[in-house]
């Protein structure tokens, strides 16, 4: 009961804001905003309705006030509960923000507000010529801000990044009513990045300004049929093995596509068990036949009994008809549905569809099996009936033994579905408690007093068993144990500590520094795999050495020509390239733990994106140790790869290495960085601060960045220089590794 | 061993976490046990008669309950659903209405009388079933929310509406007619206020009639019992086959006469001999109106009308030109859904009916040349889908491809046209607000077309859309599918019949 007189207090005075009949608070209003597509249910306290978004910072200032919890909420798609008012509170309704400002063909930025439908926003970008990359399968009702939210990808994500790539600056609100704007050209950390997939724990973004790209000029569907699943998945392995990157690569089993067939006609023979979508863009005529040809060889020799072109854009219509229709036509078959949304490397896919079938057959339940097999995102559609309470149980159990699966398989839990409620637990088996411990402190450092969606994403009861997981960090590599004991030492000592690379990239400033730590000794690459296009290698090697020794298994990562090391230009943010094609980054912070963000996996949504936010953070966030990075089969097209993110911010040096760059480089000089330039620019914000203080509370690494006296009372009133020299003085003596420059005493 | 221990971890994790959890699913899943089925906090056992016993849906006979749980929340329907897209209101949205109906039956909604914003601000277009993959009826179950609350179909008006039309029809006839009188005298605000529209249960039709520029003081069936041709007393079997039969629903009989003679004479120019059935109203009125005795009524006696003329005649089609009467009629048989025998029947009446729109590609038009089209002074035309055409029936190509056939490049695509305009029967006059916004979308894509006229196929579009263009875009006019194609065609017609002539005379 307490609960409404909580928001009663503050009804009026939000409703001089946004207007009386726009905050709602009658049974039957909260009763629609008790669900989505998922199965959790809660019922909001009250419901806000927005006509513009200038109201909604007044409101949330008043909620913070008041401390009531809140949550922006568009269309209510969420497949994982993400929109469920969890600790009651007020739904902030975006949906009727539905303004497209600005299309810019010039710079290629669409200007939108959060509740603009994805296939609204591309209608419109097609009458220029243009379209927004993210496309998921429900982007007929989805909208921007959900996808910001849930940083969506879909089938278009195999060739141009999912929705994090594709943005260019975001408009937010902040859990305590802060108007801010996040940019991709900000100096410092990713913040972003960050933003993008935190299911509005963060903060409610308002604006967004999307990156566009000019249509291909030639557009082909192609489609072929399996006998068997594993035929299937062999053939879309093959065809990214090639070298052939389609703009999507999709696959669905029989049953996904009978479910539709009342709807759509589909073209299949009978007796086919998995069906491709392989769709190619290319500007060149020859090119796209080329690759078609090799794609049909390729299905050929994968026993395929079915393969076709769509002749018309009717014809290619129709077959993504069942793509997309795939999950809403389950409801054909039964009253509920679940969607898993495991992810795989690529060369697992074939052993993870066996486990999920086995599973799916040991409980005795009925699903499709649909797949972005280029990307390894698995999404089982396993059919249910929610009233019977115990097929439900059963549903979630075996729900949660396919996402065990895809993480023993080097996979994670969610590819662009999120988290939300009900994919918590399952983060305890993904990550250790020390990075979630940590994912909180993320959440707080944005949202102190747990407002915005709370207790979403990270697990509300954490799992003390998971302690052998972060063991397997401690592991063989001498190099890594000594920087390990070294950065406990200066923990405990308070020590501060400059993290260098190679010297390609220090500045003049640092060299009064005397607590240098260098990761130059760790050059090893820990796992090149081949088929999945990724490498997985030490920070410390340089870029140069990298792209040699890739070379001779031809294998080139979309990197510019660097002189430093890689860990080195993730730090700088020295290529704006290295946010499409990092996937996973291992960290250790200033109090020697060690974490693990992303993976081997071309998709990761499971829990914030701080992989992404240690591009740019300049080693004051903590070390980066090793970097995993996707590969190209080719040279020199990775600029057409990812127009999106053609490398405008690249330095000059790295334009006049790449031609295609060249021309947009010098039209955007203001953006381009290099590690010391950003140095010298970065001025830490509140966000990026704080954030600081999750990371490293003492300001140990790097501590030149962010001002001591103002924002790091940990250090102030202490004397550290004694047991500065004493560590040095030790270091000395144990090994090389450490680069100590003179005293300045 | 190892494995069973991972599930107890696993459960154990599990449960740890739900209980975290401020509502999980189980609070609010149903129990599935069979007293529950049956039961339910929407309407009592007492109220049965007044609520279909089984819904027909596209995955079989459902009922209610079953057929709501049918929605899995996709969402899939929400940007196809006027009401949300111009409010962004959950509760106002297709999925929000299925949600809240099986919430007020299954008692999560303790006082279903607070749904009433939800479901009477719905539509009936349909788009959302359109849009469904599982073809949830939508509206169906709204229809059945309506006829769960009290006092709906209560009203003084209706009572006395539907009772007046099923018994005595002429009287209704007189008394509209009285109404339209007063009107061409001046006195349309007295006739406002005798409630005279209110009778019809059509109170849409008291605002429309304001726009109704010349009401008809003989109406279609006074015309079509004089034409002898179509007397199917008169006519018999042996000498002339009967490929047609015409079906006078109530707004072309009542309101616009033209529109009638308009599809008798195209499908006596198309589809040769046919017949008049003289029949009652199909019905449509008495069943949204929760009046499910009455519209049984209704459609039994036009059943046995069809019937009747069908051991006469033999086979042949009932062509409707309102696309909300001929879309209900097609599915008479969910009226009869526990009545085997008359299930049967109308399930036979229901294949039966057609609507004009349907019949286009039967139609054998040329385009028009281009002194023909000057001749006709026609400019840019547009068409816009009457839902119970395009959601209701699936009649989306046929009219546009005759369109397109006859007016060449003239035709153009209308932006949204399966947008419901807003008429929707009592919805006008119900919700006032809404329909407007709805109505204005719909003005705008028009204007954007361009276009001077817009062919539509149902009563209720005509009246709504004419009051939106007479307020906000005078250079366009609203015109039914069958007097668009009746103008455009009798002018070809003649040039044909004289070259024909030419030709059999040489």
């Amino acid at each position: 009961m307490f609960k409404k007189r909580r928001f009663i207090t503050v009804k009026k005075e939000i409703a001089r804001i946004t207007g009386k009949d726009n905050v709602r608070c009658d049974a039957v209003e909260l009763m629609a905003y008790s669900y989505d597509a998922g199965l959790s249910k809660a019922a909001p306290e009250a419901v806000i309705n927005f006509d513009n978004i200038n109201q909604i910072a007044p409101v949330v200032k008043i909620l913070y006030q008041a401390r009531i919890p809140f949550l922006p909420r568009l269309a209510g798609t969420n497949l994982s509960g993400g929109t469920i008012p969890l600790k009651s509170g007020v739904i902030l309704n975006l949906s009727q923000l539905n303004k497209i400002y600005q299309i810019d063909t010039t710079n290629n930025i669409a200007v939108v507000e959060p509740g603009v439908v994805n296939i609204n926003l591309q209608k419109e970008l097609d009458k220029f010529g243009y379209f927004y990359a993210p496309d998921p399968a429900s982007q007929k009702v989805c909208t921007i801000g959900g996808n910001i939210g849930e940083n969506a990808g879909g089938p278009q994500c195999l060739k141009y990044g999912v929705t994090s790539n594709n943005i260019s600056k975001l408009l937010i609100i902040t859990p305590e009513g802060d108007e801010i704007t996040l940019s991709e050209k900000d100096a410092g950390p990713g913040l972003m990045s960050l933003f993008i997939g935190s299911e509005g724990t963060l903060g409610i973004a308002i604006k967004a300004w999307l990156k566009i790209i000019p249509k291909p000029k030639i557009i082909k569907t192609c489609t072929a049929a399996f006998l068997t699943i594993e035929d299937s998945i062999k053939a879309a392995t093959k065809i990214i093995e090639a070298g052939v990157l389609p703009r999507a690569l999709e696959a669905m089993d029989k049953t996904c596509v009978d479910a539709s067939e009342n709807i759509i006609k589909n073209p299949y023979p009978g007796e086919s068990e998995a069906m491709l979508i392989i769709e190619l863009d290319c500007d060149d005529e020859n090119e796209i036949n080329k690759n078609i040809k090799e794609i049909k060889n390729i299905c050929d020799n994968c026993f395929s009994n079915f393969f076709r072109v769509a002749d018309t854009k009717t014809e290619s219509e129709a077959l993504w008809a069942i793509r997309k229709g795939a999950y809403p036509a389950m409801a054909r078959l039964a009253p509920n549905v679940l969607v898993e949304d495991g992810v795989v490397p690529r060369p697992k896919l074939p052993e993870a569809l066996k486990k999920i079938k086995a599973i799916i057959k040991n409980y005795d339940l009925k699903a499709s099996i649909l797949f972005h097999a280029g990307d390894g995102n698995i999404h089982p559609n396993i059919i249910f009936d929610e009233r019977d309470i115990e097929e439900v149980k059963i549903v979630k159990k075996a729900g949660y033994e396919i996402l065990k699966t895809c993480i023993d398989l080097g996979g994670s839990i969610s590819g662009e579905h999120g988290i939300g409620i009900e994919k918590r637990v399952a983060m305890n088996w993904l990550y250790p408690t020390a990075t979630l411990e940590l994912f909180k402190n993320i959440k707080t450092s944005f949202d102190p007093e747990n407002l915005s969606n709370p207790d979403k994403i990270v697990p509300v009861s954490l799992d003390s068993r998971n302690e052998i997981f972060s063991k397997t960090h401690s592991s063989d590599n001498k190099i890594l144990n000594n920087i390990l004991n070294e950065v406990k030492s200066r923990y405990r000592a308070d020590a501060q500590s400059v993290i260098v690379g190679s010297d390609s990239n220090s500045n003049k400033n640092l060299e009064n520094e005397n607590n240098i730590l260098s990761l130059s000794a760790l050059t090893e690459i820990i796992d090149l795999d081949r088929e999945n296009f990724t490498v997985k290698v030490e920070a410390g090697i340089k870029i140069s050495r990298l792209k040699e020794l890739l070379k001779t298994s031809s294998l080139y990562p979309a990197l510019p020509d660097y002189e430093g090391t890689l860990g080195g230009l993730i730090a700088g943010n020295c290529a704006k390239n290295i946010k499409n094609i990092l996937i996973g980054l291992d960290i250790m912070t200033s109090n020697g733990e060690i974490h693990s963000f992303g993976g081997k996996t071309l998709k990761n949504v499971a829990g914030y994106d701080v992989a992404k936010l240690f591009i740019g953070s300049m080693g004051a966030y903590g070390i980066i140790l090793n970097a995993t990075i996707k590969l190209d089969s080719k040279n020199q097209d990775f600029f057409e790869a990812m127009p999106g993110a053609v490398s405008r911010t690249m330095s000059t040096k790295t334009a006049e290495a790449m031609p295609g760059a060249a021309t947009k480089d010098h039209a955007h000089p203001a953006t381009t960085t290099s590690a010391g330039r950003q140095t010298a620019r970065f001025t830490p914000g509140k966000y990026s601060r704080r954030l600081k203080k999750v990371f490293d509370p003492k300001n140990l690494f790097n501590s030149r960045l962010y001002n001591i006296k103002k924002d790091s009372p940990a250090l102030s009133g202490k004397d550290v220089s004694s047991l500065k020299d004493y560590s040095m003085k030790k270091l000395h003596k144990q090994n090389d590794l450490f680069k100590l420059s003179e005293q300045d005493k | 061993m190892k494995n069973n221990k991972e599930k107890n971890d696993l459960n154990s994790e599990t449960k740890k976490e739900e209980s975290a959890k401020i509502e999980t699913i189980s609070d609010f899943s149903e129990d599935k046990s069979d007293a529950l089925y049956d039961y339910n906090y929407l309407y009592s056992h007492k109220d049965i008669d007044c609520h279909l016993p089984l819904l027909i849906t596209d995955l079989g006979e459902k009922k209610l309950y079953d057929s709501l749980s049918q929605c899995n929340r996709c969402g899939y329907c929400e940007t196809v659903c006027p009401t949300y897209m111009l409010t962004g209101r959950e509760s106002i949205s297709a999925r929000g209405r299925n949600q809240i109906i099986k919430m007020a039956m299954t008692g999560k909604i303790k006082n279903k009388e607070d749904a009433q914003e939800s479901v009477f601000s719905c539509l009936l277009c349909g788009a959302c079933q359109s849009a469904c993959y599982a073809k949830v009826q939508t509206p169906e179950h709204v229809l059945e929310a309506r006829r769960g609350i009290k006092n709906y179909s209560d009203t003084f008006g209706v009572k006395f509406g539907m009772k007046i039309l099923l018994e005595k029809p002429e009287a209704l006839a007189l008394w509209i007619k009285l109404g339209f009188l007063m009107k061409k005298l001046g006195f349309a605000w007295l006739a406002g206020k005798l409630g005279i529209y209110a009778i019809l249960g059509m109170p849409a039709i008291k605002e429309a009639q304001e726009t109704i520029d010349n009401p008809p003081l003989k109406f279609l069936t006074d015309y079509l019992k004089k034409d002898s041709d179509l007397n199917p007393e008169t006519c018999t079997a042996k000498e002339e086959k009967i490929t047609w039969a015409y079906f006078a629903p109530c707004g072309p009989n009542y309101i616009y006469p033209k529109v009638g003679l308009s599809t008798i004479n195209i499908l006596k120019r198309f589809l040769g001999k046919g017949i008049f059935l003289d029949n009652f109203c199909c019905g449509l009125i008495a069943y949204n109106y929760g009046k499910l005795k009455d519209a049984k009524k209704f459609a039994k006696k036009n059943i046995l009308l069809f019937e009747k003329y069908k051991k006469k005649f033999g086979d042949f089609i009932i062509v409707g030109d309102c696309s909300s009467c001929v879309a209900f009629m097609k599915t008479y048989e969910q009226l009869f859904a526990d009545d085997e025998d008359w299930r049967l029947r109308a399930k036979n009446f229901g294949q039966n009916i057609k609507d004009i729109l349907e019949l286009a590609p039967k139609f054998e038009v040329k385009e028009l040349s281009g002194d023909a089209k000057e001749k006709l002074q026609l400019g840019r035309v547009t068409y816009h889908d009457s839902c119970r055409a395009c959601h209701g029936q699936n009649i989306r190509q046929e009219p546009r491809d005759i369109l397109k056939k006859l007016a060449g490049d003239k035709f153009v695509q209308l932006n949204e046209s399966d947008w419901c305009c807003g008429g929707a029967g009592a919805f006008a006059f119900t919700q006032k607000q809404l329909s407007k916004k709805i109505l204005l979308r719909k003005i705008k894509n028009i204007a954007c077309s361009r276009a001077e006229t817009v062919i539509a196929g149902a009563s209720s579009c005509l009246m709504q859309i004419n009051v939106g263009l007479k307020n906000h875009y005078p250079s366009a006019k609203v015109e039914h599918f069958s007097v668009f194609i009746d103008r455009l065609t009798s002018a070809t017609a003649r040039q044909n019949d004289r070259t024909t002539e030419n030709s059999n005379k040489n």
